[in-house]
């Protein structure tokens, strides 16, 4: 019993933020329940994105009803190389990845040979809700298939490598890469088997990483360190980041991006919730860094002037970023 | 934000205060029992009335009854008697019963019978009473007498109850000549009340008698004569023989006055018997009883004043936020991961048709067998209504075999599972399913694991049968619950597997 109080003071001196905290003071105060579609829908997030100026996959197209399916072929095109998603879709479910024509035929990721029949069977599926939460009807999105850049080659095992910026009104307060694993069978959810590795603010460096809770320097299916790792266009990345708030309107949300070889740095999607474990993989609690924006926020407010993101930007990585002085 | 927290403060506290308040109210001034068991005595006093009665004649039989202005509530009384009309009319603080007829021969009987108890009385009057009077002229040796008893009775009493209880004392001191003398060789109660009475009125204070029965079942008796006193502020009650003051808990005044307990016209040798007997009764029950018979209606706007069956089904309902609130503190407190909010709580209230024990396994296999055709329906790609027919109809089947299998068996405990399991089933399968799909086959293991605790704990809970009472007579710690409830929802604390999933903190 006492040991449980000393970890409870412990964690809370570190500023580690629960559940009922994360619930409580951020996504119940911050993100209003009629923004959630947003964020749930990709298509709706992807054209608010353009909207906005800001970089997502190209979409190449929307299949809303089975008579649509008809138009695929029109969709598609030429390409060679296409995602296929549930627009509702959750934990990366009903996904297909096409990365090569074969013949008349389309190879996936895996190598797996599928026919155009197969394909307009699976975007049947996606319509009626197969993949949806809850079992609603969706809509499939045919979106343009992003290339990983090289740099993840060495500390990732295969599918793709994504980013994940916290962001409290705005303000991007922690990072971290997440690295798919052979037990998260590709996908890059922490909670399936996903590395999390913490990163830099400021720098853009990558620290050390967390797998199912705990604390890691290795990746363990390709034994490479996952630290020190210098990721590309980490300027970029945090500037698009901030930029989502304006996008969904939502106070605290997770932005999930990619590195693509060719466009740089798109977002994925957005998340409502984002999980904890963010913390473990940063060695670092979230709450200090929440109040600290929130008290930058009520400052500002007295002055009356607003940041936009590039400000943002600045002021957290001066504030979080490890290489700064007055943190070392 | 602020203002938002004290609106929350002062809305628990108000609930809080309001739930409290209300509980302590019925607990304490109604006097509600606060467990089931808690019982009371029921008195069940008959008095049998026989008379000798004249033949051509009309007869008049008037007998005093309890005046039921006392500690006690009647809660029945009944006059049994043929051919005789009754009438009940007060006088002087007592009630007395008329039992009339034209004609009667023979030997008669009539029975009066009251149940009553203690408990639930009304408001007691303010007493009121004589606090003087004058005295009884006596002369000659009995004066004398009279007045050699009181100087010491006077010297070592300081108020009007010392002094009677002194006198009464001196009275029943057979060796003393004084005494013989007053009581002229009679030493009964009454001759002896009748000397007592003299000397008091020499000093001025007023007496009357008191005619009582004693709450003891079984036992022959006949009224006893007591007697009290007025002190200005109360009525003071003493025992003739030993002086004693104050009246017992088991003793109730049937009369006051010196007249007697029957006076009978057109009939001779009236006899009364006595006889009591208690018996107990589940005090909420009794209390209901007692509420019809008084004004006070404190029972009228509770759950109580339901029709029985409406009762048996709130009784359910009262529990349920208790199942609720149980599942909040695991799932907030404690980090216990569940299948929604209420899906535990409904198990809970499936397991209370279908019994623990044989619930869990119940629920175990069915939910096994009916993922495990889930996932092999996930092959067939069906779309989702079709899915969740063939799973229903699946666990329907499921049901009629094993209820089938037990009922062959010889174990009834199977065709306990009712339409209301069955849903609840079909739902955990699917939502289990979701959760499958969603987060892995660990994640749903140990969500499943987590929902058979939680529901096992609420049920258990949900059926102490003391907390159901409790929660069922005093709905106002509903508003306690709801209290606690509001401050969850603003509780910002960790979890308790969050201590053990954040243990990577302190390892340096």
């Amino acid at each position: 019993m006492l040991g449980l109080w000393k970890t409870w003071k412990a964690l809370e001196a570190k500023g580690i933020m629960g559940i009922n905290r994360r619930n409580a003071d951020y996504v119940l105060k911050y993100n209003k329940r009629h923004l959630y579609p947003i964020v749930d829908d990709k298509i709706i997030t992807k054209e608010r994105a353009i909207e906005a100026g800001i970089h997502v996959p190209e979409m190449y197209g929307v299949i809303s009803t089975e008579k649509e399916i008809d138009k695929l072929h029109e969709i598609i095109g030429g390409r060679t190389d296409f995602v296929i998603k549930p627009a509702q879709g959750a934990g990366g479910d009903g996904i297909l990845v096409i990365a090569d024509r074969f013949e008349e035929r389309y190879k996936t990721v895996s190598g797996k040979i599928i026919s155009h029949e197969e394909i307009e069977h699976q975007i049947s599926s996606i319509l009626t809700g197969l993949y949806s939460l809850g079992g609603h009807r969706d809509r499939a999105l045919i979106e343009y298939r992003v290339t990983p850049d090289q740099i993840f080659k060495s500390i990732s095992y295969e599918g793709v490598p994504d980013i994940r910026i916290i962001v409290l009104k705005g303000y991007p307060v922690m990072a971290m890469l997440r690295l798919p694993t052979r037990q998260s069978g590709g996908k890059a959810n922490l909670h399936q088997g996903a590395i999390g590795v913490g990163v830099d603010l400021a720098t853009g460096v990558t620290l050390s990483g967390t797998w199912l809770n705990n604390k890691i320097k290795k990746h363990p299916d390709t034994t490479n360190a996952v630290d020190g790792v210098q990721l590309p266009n980490w300027h970029g990345f945090m500037k698009l980041a901030a930029g989502c708030y304006e996008l969904c309107g939502l106070g605290y949300i997770g932005v999930d991006m990619v590195l693509d070889q060719e466009k740089g740095p798109l977002i994925l999607e957005l998340n409502a919730r984002p999980g904890l474990n963010i913390q473990i993989a940063n060695d670092c609690g979230l709450t200090h860094r929440a109040h600290a924006v929130e008290a930058r926020l009520a400052e500002l407010e007295a002055k009356g002037v607003q940041e936009d993101a590039e400000e943002r930007v600045r002021f957290t990585q001066e504030l979080f970023g490890h290489a700064h002085p007055a943190e070392r | 934000m602020r203002s938002l927290n004290l609106h929350l403060k002062v809305l628990i506290t108000l609930l809080v205060g309001l739930g409290i308040l209300i509980t302590a109210y019925q607990i304490f001034i109604l006097g509600i029992p606060v467990t089931e068991d808690e019982t009371d005595d029921l008195w069940n006093i008959d008095a049998k009335v026989e008379f000798q009665a004249n033949p051509r004649e009309p007869v008049k039989l008037q007998m005093f009854v309890p005046p039921l202005k006392q500690d006690y509530v009647s809660l029945n009384e009944s006059f049994i008697s043929n051919n005789y009309g009754v009438s009940i009319n007060r006088a002087d603080g007592n009630r007395k019963v008329t039992w009339s007829a034209r004609r009667a021969s023979g030997k008669q009987t009539l029975y009066y019978r009251l149940v009553l108890t203690k408990r639930y009385s009304g408001e007691q009057s303010k007493a009121k009473g004589p606090i003087f009077r004058d005295s009884i002229p006596v002369e000659g040796a009995e004066k004398i007498a009279a007045e050699a008893l009181l100087a010491p009775i006077r010297q070592h009493s300081a108020d009007v109850e010392t002094f009677i209880s002194e006198t009464i004392k001196r009275v029943n001191n057979s060796n003393d000549d004084n005494v013989k003398l007053l009581l002229g060789g009679d030493t009964t109660t009454a001759s002896k009340a009748k000397a007592i009475e003299l000397l008091l009125s020499i000093a001025h204070v007023p007496m009357e008698r008191v005619h009582t029965i004693r709450l003891a079942s079984d036992i022959q008796q006949s009224p006893e004569l007591w007697m009290r006193s007025f002190n200005g502020e109360k009525w003071l009650y003493f025992h003739l023989e030993t002086g004693e003051q104050g009246l017992p808990a088991d003793r109730l005044v049937w009369w006051i006055g010196d007249g007697d307990l029957v006076s009978l016209e057109g009939g001779k040798q009236a006899q009364v018997n006595f006889s009591l007997n208690n018996s107990e009764m589940n005090a909420i029950r009794l209390a209901k009883l007692t509420d019809e018979n008084t004004d006070a209606g404190f029972l009228e706007y509770s759950l109580y004043g339901l029709p029985l069956s409406t009762q048996n089904t709130f009784q359910i309902m009262v529990v349920i936020p208790v199942g609720v609130m149980l599942i909040l503190i695991l799932r907030n407190l404690g980090g216990l991961q569940t299948l929604g909010t209420f899906t535990p709580v409904l198990i809970a209230l499936a397991f209370r048709e279908t019994q623990l024990g044989f619930g869990i396994i119940l629920f175990t296999v069915i939910t096994t067998l009916g993922l495990s055709l889930r996932s092999y329906l996930e092959h067939l790609k069906l779309q989702m209504l079709p899915r969740l027919s063939v799973v229903l109809t699946f666990v329907v089947v499921l049901i009629a075999v094993i209820s089938l299998l037990s009922h062959k068996l010889g174990l009834e405990r199977g065709l306990s599972v009712a339409l209301f399991p069955m849903v609840i089933l079909t739902m955990t399968i699917e939502r289990l399913s979701i959760t499958w799909e969603e987060r892995g086959g660990g994640h749903a293991f140990k969500v499943a694991l987590g929902t058979l605790v939680a529901a096992t704990l609420a049920h258990l809970l949900m059926s102490v049968p003391e907390l159901v009472y409790f929660v069922f007579t005093f709905p106002a710690v509903l508003m306690i619950m709801v209290g606690f409830m509001l401050a969850m929802g603003r509780y910002r604390g960790y979890r308790l597997t969050e201590l053990f999933r954040f243990k990577a903190f302190l390892k340096d």
